[in-house]
């Protein structure tokens, strides 16, 4: 038994009601005094008629009073729930079905004995709390993969569309977002056309998709006029835009905890110091089975298992799956990290791939092009030491051409003692940079501190030049740290395998920027700067001269495959390309030079043209790329790129959240939870079926309102 | 001073109009010089009345020697005196005469009525007092029919502010025992008061054979009662307050004052007494020869 009240904010209209007793009051106060000849006429009538009167007063009072207070109770609408209303009239509803496509709902049962996924379970549930309307009632449907969408524009009156739609949902790759989902349904009801509002969340409970709490978006006001109900309308008498109505909402789990092995993530690099195309793998493994564990990882290229290990886990635990492989550099190669099957099997493969290692176009600006000494002409030198531009083609210019170069043709640019920049010149490194193209600075003895210091060479914001130094006796060049993988093969011990002997350099001070390079004593020497994720470039600087004045290092070979590796590593060489998530943009850079139309093989057997980005540099990008796997990227029949889509690793927590997390997050919102055993259609009728008692208050209003003026007419005789 | 009065409560209209009338007694009074009025007292006047059969120690001069000749006996001729009235005119002056619903109020009223017969009886040489009254006799001149009276009735009359409670009975029950002589009795009052000793006063003039008319004088919401806005009534004489909704209980206020009107003149029929009611909002000389006409009418 339960009353509730489905517009509630009218509530606050009840305390109009003391409003009669205010102004009786207040008019009692203000009863004028008045001279009369003699009471005693009024006394004989008091005997009579004026005790009568005084009772009429109060009864008018009350009368009022329960009028105000009916009309208000009216107006909020409350509808009386449980047994006594059985039988009653059905209080139209409009509800959002949210129910969970994320990737963690493909995932078999806790107990195992249906062969079929828990989202076959949410479907299920979906259809039956589906059957559950009524004649005006509305339906919305939402879906809790990030993004959270509405899939029935408008809602429908039809409990058959509400059936189609959600057979049509089958779970993807994304990730869970129950949070938004509930926040995009609270939107929807709140232009909702009846007042009785609910919400189902279907779904595993994820305690991933709960990670915020519920943000009530601000109501949009009136539905949007567009957005047309997929349905008939029977009435809509209901309608109110903008109601501020607190729905309420039923939870409904639709499985237990259960155990999962994970591959989270996996990253490789290329290997410097040994063979060509050798390369290191990590695979990032979860035990989210509750146990100690050994996992076995395999490591897979091009579908030929390359490697094997063994990680031993603790339940919760995450551990590091580490192979090397060779490949051939010339060729895309497509790879992944894969568990044994368990319940969950979409995260238990991970996948890669390895761009082929092409030449490079480095342009290197120099402060005098004509110079035969220098950092110019030594980093030209290391970079193509015979003009045969194999590796590395180098192009040199003088710091005053720079703005006239066109910087798609460049992975990379080194400022090789350029000296101060033009405006225009700093304003193209900048576009340069924020496009994605690497840049190496070395500084010397053209370094124009005051410009460096101000922040506007890329890569110069975190590093701050202190003065120049100078050490007769010179300053051994060190690794930094652990040793840099730069460095790998370039190191024996704590010491670098050539002596290098730094005499000027550049005291800095760049907290928080990777160090590979050191000046014992002094700060570091050779800094890497930039902001992987955002897009552009990476940014090394080298804190001393190439040249001897300043430096051992043109007279060693470790110039050579220092250069080499900061140079590859700034345009992008040295990783693998960046992980996308199912959902996201996987951009894959293919030069747009005309040879023909770029088509698109996703995972999952379709075919598709993706997008060209414009701008400097030449790519294309499949939007929201849902489906995980190796995405093939076709010219002339040619594959000419690969792309890795992989499962948001949130997903492979299958933790579910406690009822007491959930209404955290829920904060406000009324809710109550239905298990898998419990029978939903007691559960929600019991709470949506209800006897509407408006047109009860309207009654009683109404025969108030006639004892009033019944009352107030007559007089005392 | 008395100028003053004589312009204030005799204005030149109503002075004229009652140049054409009379207050004439319809019972016999007793008065002390000819005048209109019949007299209880037969003697040797104008008007014949009767042979009588001659007593010794009547005058011989009024032997009528006439029937003497025809009849040879002795008979004296009787002529049916007539005489002067003696008017007392009682004006209540308690606090409720001086309510007002906007207009003129009850005793001022009373003034101008009081004004204006004791004029018209002065007139008409009779003598003429006024008893001004509340709980008791506040100011009383006995009646005289000089011309002079007129000027200090009128100065009585203008100096007369309402005050106190009424207590009409007791009043009229003294100026009963005053009385000596026969004579018109005119109460103007609002007869608030209990009916128990009012009408027994005036009884009480009936049975020494005055006659006595009443001029019950009234302000419309008195009778009406028809108040728009609910309000605390504060009795003028006691200073009582009461809360009521007029507009409830006005219908049963009429049908009171109403019952308690026709009581009145049923009682002062029974005991002949000329019951008047006026309304302050009728003006007063036209209250007065109304009265005056009917009076003439009905002999």
């Amino acid at each position: 038994m339960d009353l509730t009240f489905l517009n509630a904010a009218f509530l606050l209209g009840a305390l109009a009601a003391l409003l009669p007793l205010i102004i009786h009051l207040f008019s009692r106060r203000r009863v004028e005094t008045v001279d009369f000849s003699s009471l005693r006429f009024l006394r004989e009538l008091e005997r009579r008629k004026i005790r009568r009167i005084r009772v009429r007063q109060i009864l008018l009072l009350i009368i009022r009073s329960l009028l105000i207070l009916a009309v208000a109770l009216a107006l909020a609408r409350p509808t009386l729930r449980g047994p006594l209303a059985a039988g009653g009239g059905h209080a139209r509803t409009s509800v959002v079905i949210v129910l969970d496509d994320s990737a963690s709902m493909s995932r078999g049962s806790a107990s195992g004995e249906s062969e079929r996924d828990i989202f076959g379970l949410a479907g299920e549930t979906a259809l039956e709390v589906a059957g559950l309307l009524d004649e005006g009632d509305q339906a919305f449907l939402v879906t809790a993969s990030y993004p959270a969408r509405s899939e029935l524009q408008g809602g429908t009156f039809s409990r058959g569309t509400l059936a189609d739609a959600l057979r049509e949902i089958e779970p993807g790759a994304l990730a869970t977002d129950y949070s938004g989902a509930v926040a995009e349904a609270l939107d929807l009801l709140s232009g909702a056309r009846n007042l009785n509002r609910e919400l189902y969340v279907i779904g595993d409970m994820q305690k991933s998709g709960w990670r915020d709490a519920v943000d009530a978006r601000p109501s949009g006001g009136a539905p949007n006029p567009d957005d047309s109900p997929a349905g008939e309308d029977p009435g809509g008498a209901d309608a109110r835009p903008g109601g501020a109505d607190r729905p309420t909402a039923f939870l409904f789990p639709v499985d237990g905890p259960v155990g999962n092995f994970a591959v989270v993530s996996a990253s490789a690099r290329r290997r410097y110091g040994g063979a060509e195309g050798l390369y290191s793998f990590t695979a990032e493994i979860l035990n989210g089975s509750g146990r100690q564990a050994e996992v076995p990882v395999r490591l897979f290229l091009d579908g030929v298992q390359v490697g094997r290990a063994g990680v031993s886990l603790s339940s919760g635990e995450r551990g590091s799956a580490r192979f090397s492989a060779s490949v051939d550099e010339a060729e895309w190669h497509r790879g992944w990290v894969e568990l044994p099957a368990d319940v969950f099997a979409a995260d238990n493969r991970r996948y890669f791939v390895i761009p082929p290692l092409r030449r490079t176009e480095v342009l290197i600006v120099s402060g005098e092009a004509e110079e035969r000494s220098g950092e110019a002409y030594y980093a030209e030198r290391a970079l193509d030491p015979a003009g045969e531009g194999r590796r590395f083609r180098t192009a040199l210019i003088d710091a005053s051409d720079l703005a006239a170069q066109d910087p798609a043709r460049f992975a990379t640019v080194v400022l090789a003692d350029a000296g101060r920049l033009g405006d225009d010149a700093v304003e193209w490194v900048e576009r340069y940079v924020a496009s994605g193209g690497g840049l190496f600075v070395i500084l010397g003895d053209r370094t124009d501190l005051r410009q460096w210091n101000s922040g506007d060479i890329p890569g110069s914001g975190g590093i701050r030049l202190i003065e120049p130094f100078e050490s007769r006796s010179g300053v051994r060049l060190a690794p930094s740290g652990q040793g840099h993988p730069l460095l790998e093969g370039l190191v024996f011990g704590e010491r670098l395998i050539d002596d290098i002997g730094v005499t000027r350099g550049f005291a800095a001070d760049a907290p928080g920027v990777e160090q590979v390079l050191e000046f014992p004593g002094l700060g570091p020497a050779l800094l890497l700067a930039g902001t992987p994720g955002d897009g552009s470039g990476e940014v090394a600087v080298l804190l001393t001269g190439v040249d001897r004045e300043w430096s051992d290092l043109p007279r060693t070979g470790f110039v050579v495959p220092l250069f080499h590796r900061v140079v590859g590593e700034v345009s992008g060489l040295g990783a693998l390309p960046r992980d996308v998530l199912a959902g996201g943009d996987l951009v894959v850079p293919i030069a747009g030079d005309g040879a023909g139309r770029v088509e698109v093989r996703t995972p999952d057997g379709g075919r598709l043209i993706p997008e060209h980005l414009g701008g400097s540099r030449a790519a294309v990008v499949v939007r929201d790329a849902v489906a995980p796997g190796i995405y093939e990227f076709v010219r002339n029949g040619a594959v000419v790129a690969l792309g890795a889509v992989n499962l948001d690793p949130s997903e492979s927590d299958l933790s579910q959240a406690t009822r007491e997390e959930i209404s955290g997050r829920l904060g406000e919102i009324e809710h109550a939870f239905v298990d898998p055993g419990d029978d939903i259609e007691e559960r929600v009728l019991a709470s949506r079926r209800g006897r509407e008692l408006w047109r009860v208050f309207v009654y009683v209003a109404l025969a108030l309102l006639a004892l009033e003026m019944f009352l107030a007419r007559q007089r005392a005789g | 001073m008395p100028d003053e009065s004589y312009k204030r409560f005799l204005d030149p209209t109503v002075v004229s109009k009652l140049a054409s009338m009379e207050l004439r007694a319809r019972l016999i009074v007793e008065g002390f010089v000819t005048g209109l009025h019949r007299s209880p007292y037969k003697g040797f006047s104008v008007e014949f009345a009767e042979h009588r059969q001659y007593m010794p120690g009547d005058p011989l001069k009024h032997i009528d020697w006439k029937v003497y000749g025809k009849t040879d006996r002795f008979y004296v001729k009787e002529y049916e005196e007539e005489t002067n009235l003696r008017g007392y005119v009682l004006l209540d002056a308690s606090a409720s005469m001086g309510y007002s619903s906007g207009g003129m109020s009850k005793l001022e009223y009373g003034r101008y009525l009081s004004a204006a017969v004791t004029y018209l009886m002065l007139k008409q040489q009779d003598s003429v007092g006024l008893l001004v009254f509340d709980d008791a006799v506040r100011e009383f001149v006995p009646p005289r029919s000089s011309p002079r009276q007129l000027h200090v009735l009128l100065s009585l009359i203008d100096s007369v502010e309402a005050s106190s409670t009424t207590d009409v009975g007791q009043v009229l029950h003294e100026l009963a025992r005053r009385m000596t002589r026969r004579g018109l009795v005119i109460l103007i009052s609002d007869l608030l008061d209990d009916p128990a000793s009012i009408l027994p006063g005036l009884k009480h003039f009936r049975h020494l054979r005055h006659e006595v008319v009443v001029f019950h004088v009234l302000d419309p919401k008195e009778a009406e009662f028809d108040f728009d806005i609910d309000a605390t009534f504060r009795d003028m004489e006691t200073g009582d307050l009461m809360t009521t909704e007029p507009f409830s209980i006005s219908g049963d206020y009429r049908a009171a004052v109403k019952e308690w009107m026709a009581g009145l003149r049923r009682r002062c029929a029974e005991s002949g007494i000329d019951y008047v009611p006026v309304m302050t909002t009728t003006p007063y000389d036209r209250a007065l020869f109304s009265y005056l006409e009917k009076r003439k009418r009905l002999g």
